[in-house]
């Protein structure tokens, strides 16, 4: 097995076997329940694979050891080279990964070898199958160069710890029916772990079924709880995450903490680590509150109250210590369209607006970035179509008005709060010059 | 079992009359051409081929041998009528799809001519299930003038190995674009969709490949929903032949085994799609 | 009003979890009676089901090992609750393992039947999953609307075809026309037909025999008299008839199809242990 560096430029090699094609397969069908697109970077610690939801509130990453390919080139700066300065990142569209590994069953029985390059003169990232009979399969896909995407979370900082076999979680989800978008998760000081579907604030409880599963404490080769709590989070992601897991029969850990902060799941192995960070109800919305108004709190006596009441304003609150920073690689620039900015320690916010279908240059520093605060902008309009939406929705999705973004909790929390005192001043409105003519 | 039930009264009166006792044997192939509503059926005294064309750009064809039918009986040198391929396939299957070996369902179909429907009696188990579907005149059916002595690349592929990448073709593309060379890549189907290109490359030496004869490097593209249907062809056939000619058209012939394992082909025809601009790879 | 009961035996859990799926099959919301010696699942024929009703009933002895319950007083001691088949269905398909399954009626934020099931776990104690069923309790002023229907004086009584074959001509008639004719004799004959502008299509079954039924009642022995070639007819909707043969899960024991020439289909399915009764009115 060759591992090495690729000196020229942005150029990489990877090389699979049939069992690793079906696995590399397996984690983009488990991407696919994350987002749009996959972010795709060979680096030296090995290959990344990631994924983002829109809302931003849920993220996946994969990390393939070198030690997984049967050869493994990845790309580093070189000195000659003045344009790239960095390791070659990339994202491509979900659905076009996903059509070269679409069915399992014939990646499993056909393939013998899959080559992933990237031909610098196309612009293109090629996946190559090698399949029984000689046959080869080309995909040439086209990709935009993007910044790095990562998520800042800390596993070890959180309090709760359960692990369990990934057998045991499919067991304990299988009660709940495939179009449930979220489960509260509730483990108690008294040995018990219960899953209960959550149902939405708009639905009327006399109408749906209640389902609650209880597994024993020692059903799980690791049960630590130092906080007692109840997380509510996405139900289709968790299910992406635990396809992965049973099939690599790994098992599943799940730290979390306090509801509002993102839970961590995790696969490890020597050559693979899975991360999902999912985003959970803060107790303000699981209680059943009315929006974001005075933020009052109505207390179901059933509900454990949090240890510590999350408010509504967190601009007190230090940022990192709960939520997730979404890192880039630009540099801190804390002005947008002339104004001033609240100015966030972990994310700058940077200036240019997202462009779309650009083509693939590469990245300068404060260049083509995508704008931060104006995702989390669109989010109020949305919200405000949100409130009246039908249940009927795409099963899995955690509509945006309830959780909050990942990365951008105080700036959001700041428009909904702007938005719901009928301020509609938006920061980064663009001026339309409507005139009115008769 | 031949159909005994009950004679026919006046069953001189019908010019086309054949029987099967295994009515999958007919519906089956059919489906392999059922990509429109309606076909055009040509019965001979060699047998009955059912046609069905696609935007005056594509045909398919369906062979049904006299020898398939238990009893075959033609009045007349050709008898031409043009039906509703998804009632007649409705009527073929009423019993089920389920191909269960212990029972296989009788059919009689007859026909008295012009202006008459067709008639099908189907029974299994004791059961008769009789039909009548209504005949339309018969529409003129292209003619593709395709003759061996203009084929200028051709070869014989195991389905096995093409059934699953047909299927999963990238729909978002117009083309589908087919090489065919004496070098590399030999054999390769192509497809330019919004996520990128794809290609699937055939090499001669290939364990799949029954028979490879070409003596010129060909590239011709066609309309991907035009040949898409043909993978229902390609999924029942055990073997395929594929040939273009000098004018870049193209035709695909399957052979297909059936339940008794007599052997029925199915042929596609497609004229090659001139409009369509050159992408990039 | 109190209700609890047990199932222990692991055939008896799959049988009860068939004929509820069945049910949910036929019908969105129903009502479900408890009387002490029998279980009901009724839907009464509305404008809203298309004048479609269903009368199945259970003999609780033969599904549950404890079975209590308590009505609504000691002269009326039945429970009649309306409520969606469709999630005790959901609630006993993962159930299929249980060691006991436990169903009762409980009061949580609304009245509920409530279904518990202990499954068997890797660890010393059992999992534990608890289904709570929202439920309507009807008041007994409504009672009347749920009665066991009469045999209707039907015309002609036939036993059906296997249901099955039914269902696969069923389905593939469904796909040409929106009726279907019925037609049924005294001579075991019975004929489904279809027509259209395009196509015309009749399956004909034979010796499928007629059922003795004993009158009790000499008046109604009148159509004993009736010429057995001659048919008695229905035109019903195809999707009704198509959706009572594709909900069957399980081959009865006895089939049986009662006709009133242009006013009703009645369908009678006997299993050892269950019997379900389904009307589809007939069209002009």
């Amino acid at each position: 097995m060759r591992v090495c560096r690729k000196e020229r430029g942005s150029l990489f090699v990877l090389h699979f076997n049939a069992l690793n094609s079906w696995v590399l397969g397996k984690a983009i069908h488990s991407l696919s329940r994350i987002g749009d697109e996959v972010y795709f970077e060979p680096l030296e610690n090995g290959l990344s694979l990631r994924s983002v939801n829109s809302s931003r509130s849920a993220y996946a990453c994969f990390l393939f050891a070198p030690l997984f390919f049967q050869r493994y080139e990845y790309p580093v700066a070189s000195d000659e080279d003045q344009d790239t300065n960095e390791p070659f990142h990339c994202k491509v569209l979900m659905k076009s990964v996903l059509n070269v590994f679409r069915s399992l069953s014939s990646l499993e029985k056909t393939v013998e070898k899959c080559r992933i390059s990237l031909n610098p003169q196309t612009s293109r990232l090629v996946i190559q199958l090698l399949c029984k009979y000689g046959v080869v399969k080309t995909h040439n896909l086209s990709f935009q160069e993007c910044e790095s995407l990562q998520a800042v979370f800390s596993k070890d900082v959180c309090p709760n710890l359960l692990r369990a076999s990934a057998r045991v979680l499919v067991d304990a989800v299988v009660h709940f029916p495939a179009t449930l978008s979220e489960v509260t998760l509730a483990p108690s000081c008294g040995g018990r772990v219960i899953f209960r579907n959550y149902l939405e604030e708009e639905t009327d409880p006399s109408k749906m079924m209640l389902t609650e599963m209880a597994l024993n404490e020692d059903e799980f080769l690791h049960f630590q709880i130092s906080k007692e709590s109840e997380i509510t989070f996405c139900l289709k992601e968790f299910r992406g995450l635990l396809s992965f897991a049973e099939s690599s029969s790994l098992p599943v850990s799940i730290h979390f903490d306090i509801a509002g902060r993102p839970v961590v799941l995790s696969l490890e192995d020597p050559v693979l680590e899975v991360h999902f960070v999912l985003a959970t109800l803060s107790e303000a919305e699981v209680s059943g509150s009315q929006k974001l108004t005075g933020g009052s709190c109505t207390q179901d006596g059933n509900r454990l109250s949090p240890s510590e009441a999350v408010g509504d304003d967190f601009q007190s609150d230090d940022i990192d210590s709960y939520m997730i920073a979404m890192e880039t690689t630009a540099v801190e620039e804390a002005t947008v369209n002339g104004c001033q900015l609240p100015h966030s320690p972990t994310f700058p916010l940077k200036g240019s607006k997202r462009t779309e279908g650009s083509s693939s240059t590469l990245l300068k520093p404060g260049g083509r970035r995508k704008d931060l605060l104006m995702l989390s902008n669109n989010k109020p309009e949305s919200e405000s179509e949100g409130e009246n939406e039908e249940p009927g929705e795409v099963p899995g999705t955690p509509p945006n008005k309830k959780f909050r973004s990942l990365f951008f909790g105080s700036v959001l929390s700041q428009m909904d709060a702007l938005h719901h005192t009928g301020l509609s001043e938006e920061v980064l409105a663009e001026a339309s010059d409507v005139e009115e003519d008769s | 079992m031949p159909l005994s039930t009950q004679p026919e009264t006046g069953d001189d009166q019908y010019i086309l009359v054949a029987n099967l006792d295994n009515v999958r044997n007919l519906s089956n192939i059919l489906k392999a051409i059922h990509f429109k509503d309606h076909a055009t059926c040509f019965a001979t005294k060699n047998g009955i081929k059912v046609t069905v064309e696609n935007a005056k750009s594509m045909q398919a064809n369906a062979f049904i041998q006299a020898g398939i039918f238990q009893e075959y009986t033609i009045k007349e040198d050709s008898v031409v009528f043009r039906i509703n391929l998804t009632v007649l396939l409705d009527c073929l299957t009423i019993f089920g799809t389920n191909a269960l070996p212990a029972s296989s369902t009788a059919l009689r179909m007859c026909y008295k001519g012009y202006g008459h429907p067709v008639t099908l009696f189907l029974e299994e188990g004791g059961v008769v299930t009789v039909c009548k579907i209504h005949t339309q005149e018969p529409e003129d059916t292209l003619d593709f003038d395709f003759c061996s002595t203009n084929v200028i690349n051709k070869i014989i592929l195991q389905s096995e190995g093409l059934r699953e990448a047909f299927a999963e073709l990238d729909m978002t593309s117009e083309v589908l674009q087919i090489t065919m060379s004496p070098d590399k890549p030999y054999f390769r189907l192509s497809t330019f969709g919004d996520s990128g290109s794809a290609h699937l490359d055939y090499p001669k030496d290939s364990d799949l490949m029954e028979a490879f004869h070409c003596s010129q490097t060909q590239t011709n593209r066609y309309k991907l929903s035009l040949l898409k249907p043909s993978t229902k062809a390609l999924a029942l056939s055990c073997k395929v032949s594929i040939r273009t000619d000098n004018r870049g058209f193209l035709s695909l012939q399957y052979m297909i085994r059936n339940e008794d394992g007599q052997i029925c082909f199915v042929e596609y025809y497609c004229c090659p799609d001139e409009n369509i601009d050159e992408r990039e790879p | 009003m109190k209700f609890r009961s047990k199932i222990v035996d692991v055939s008896c859990l799959s049988h009860f979890s068939r004929i509820v799926t069945t049910i949910s099959k036929l019908t969105k919301t129903c009502t479900l009676r408890f009387t002490d010696d029998k279980l009901y699942f009724i839907l009464s024929d509305k404008v809203a089901n298309g004048g479609v009703s269903m009368w199945c009933e259970l003999q609780q002895g033969n599904f549950f090992d404890e079975f209590q319950m308590e009505g609504v007083s000691a002269e009326h001691n039945d429970i009649y609750l309306e409520f969606m088949p469709e999630n005790l269905s959901r609630a006993l398909k993962t159930a299929q393992n249980a060691k006991v399954v436990k169903i009762k009626l409980t009061k949580k934020h609304c009245p509920c039947l409530t279904v518990a099931v202990e499954l068997p776990s890797l660890s010393s104690s059992s999992r534990i999953v608890t289904h709570d069923i929202p439920v309507g309790v009807i008041p007994r002023k409504l009672w009347s609307d749920f009665r066991e229907p009469s045999v209707p004086d039907f015309d002609v009584s036939i036993y059906l075809p296997a249901l099955k074959t039914m269902k696969s001509v069923v389905e593939r008639m469904k796909n040409l026309s929106n009726y279907v004719i019925i037609e049924t004799n005294r001579n075991g004959e019975m004929n489904l037909k279809i027509e259209t502008d395009l196509v015309s299509v009749t399956t004909h079954f034979k010796e499928l025999g007629n059922p003795p039924w004993v009158f009790e009642d000499a008046s109604q022995g009148s159509s004993q008299d009736r010429d057995p070639e001659t048919m008695a007819e229905a035109r019903v909707d195809i999707r009704k008839l198509q959706q009572f043969l594709a909900g069957q899960q399980v081959s009865p024991t006895k089939a049986i199809c009662n006709i009133i020439s242009k006013r009703i289909v009645h369908f009678l399915l006997l299993h050892e242990d269950v019997s379900l009764q389904y009307f589809i009115p007939a069209l002009a």
